[in-house]
């Protein structure tokens, strides 16, 4: 009697509380490939960073609160052009809406049973495509009590150390070869087009990538301070508009 | 208002929280609401997703056609080259992000060596 009273006692303590000894077996994951691809991609953004001119501060400060490599791009490019607060938060926004979606992926994954609403909104802030696609892979080897912070452990090591690597790039760039600077920069066009070429789920993902490349340089010649905006709009409603046409004709035939 | 707009040490910073940070998280904590109550397959998610896609390809494009610093000292040729030639290698050898990234850094560097 006295036994089961006290492993029910143990039990329910267990079902309460996270096992947070997953954490360093998430953030083990820094020393993958693709943890080291994302270091290299803000590698290359501190440098960008640099060269418009950003203050280290501004640069430790954004990449760890916006957290989504896109949105950094667009802020930076919107604070490069002059363009106003009212043209960068719609773009950033727009960009950002995949978050919903791997968030919500996400959830059902890493949920304990006594996961509280206010625990997911914080470690949501750390959703970003790298931690994301490892987590959705690794989630059913990991005990239910263990996945989050599995998932904080290698969401928020990537966070802080790409945050370190993009200021010592920022303070250091000066110093590098140009070659090398032109390198870095250049991971990161690639390593989001690969990327997104692999977590699309529908064709028409792949016809919007390639659209809104083609339409980029238009949009600039068009309208620069606001080219990310119209030429990603545009490039999706024309994706989207294809997929449903597809759709509806093999629905006739 | 602009990232320049006041003199004040703090404003940059609350401008990064309200044009970056704040558009950006909305996302992630409305997913955090509507999970359980929206069908993550459903028709308006493969609209949200081409769009999300499409600006993402814009950014990409800003890289290789208008770039800043560095990168806009090479011609638009090798930029364009190394960008479709390290793609090209990605999707026939089994899309490896890792294959594509090298692939394109090698042939940009092939690029600056030869003919710089």
């Amino acid at each position: 009697m006295v036994s089961s009273i006290s492993d029910r006692g143990q039990s329910y303590e267990e079902e309460q509380s996270y096992d947070w000894s997953w954490y360093v077996w998430g953030a083990r994951n820094l020393f993958s490939l693709p943890a080291l691809i994302l270091l290299s991609a803000f590698v290359g953004f501190g440098g960008l960073a640099r060269e418009a001119g950003l203050p280290l501060a501004h640069l430790v400060f954004l990449v760890p609160t916006i957290w989504a490599l896109p949105s950094h791009l667009i802020l930076l490019a919107g604070i490069v052009s002059g363009a106003s607060l009212f043209a960068i938060a719609p773009a950033v926004a727009l960009a950002a809406i995949r978050m919903m979606p791997m968030t919500m992926a996400l959830i059902p994954e890493i949920r304990a049973a006594h996961t509280k609403r206010w625990h997911l909104l914080l470690v949501s802030n750390l959703v970003a495509i790298t931690a994301w696609v490892h987590t959705l892979q690794k989630a059913k080897d990991i005990p239910r009590r263990g996945r989050l912070p599995y998932f904080v452990g290698f969401a928020s090591t990537m966070a802080i150390t790409t945050t370190i690597a993009a200021a010592l790039v920022h303070q250091l760039a000066p110093s590098l070869p140009s070659a090398v600077m032109a390198c870095l920069y250049f991971l990161t066009p690639i390593y989001f087009a690969t990327t997104i070429w692999n977590t699309a789920r529908v064709r028409a993902e792949h016809l919007a990538l390639g659209l809104g490349f083609a339409l980029g340089p238009i949009a600039v010649w068009l309208l620069p301070q606001a080219s990310i905006l119209i030429a990603g709009l545009t490039a999706g409603v024309i994706a989207y508009g294809i997929h449903r046409l597809t759709i509806s004709k093999s629905e006739q035939a | 208002m602009f990232y320049d707009s006041y003199d004040f040490w703090w404003w940059p910073f609350v401008f990064i929280l309200i044009a970056g940070a704040v558009p950006t998280a909305i996302w992630r904590w409305a997913g955090v609401f509507l999970v359980g109550n929206m069908d993550e397959t459903s028709e308006w998610l493969v609209f949200i997703r081409c769009v999300a896609t499409g600006l993402v390809a814009a950014v990409i494009a800003q890289f290789v056609f208008n770039p800043t610093g560095t990168l806009a000292e090479l011609p638009l040729w090798l930029r364009l080259g190394a960008a479709f030639g390290g793609f090209g290698i990605f999707l026939a050898t089994g899309r490896h992000v890792f294959v594509g990234v090298l692939m394109a850094e090698v042939l940009l560097l092939s690029g600056m060596w030869l003919f710089m």
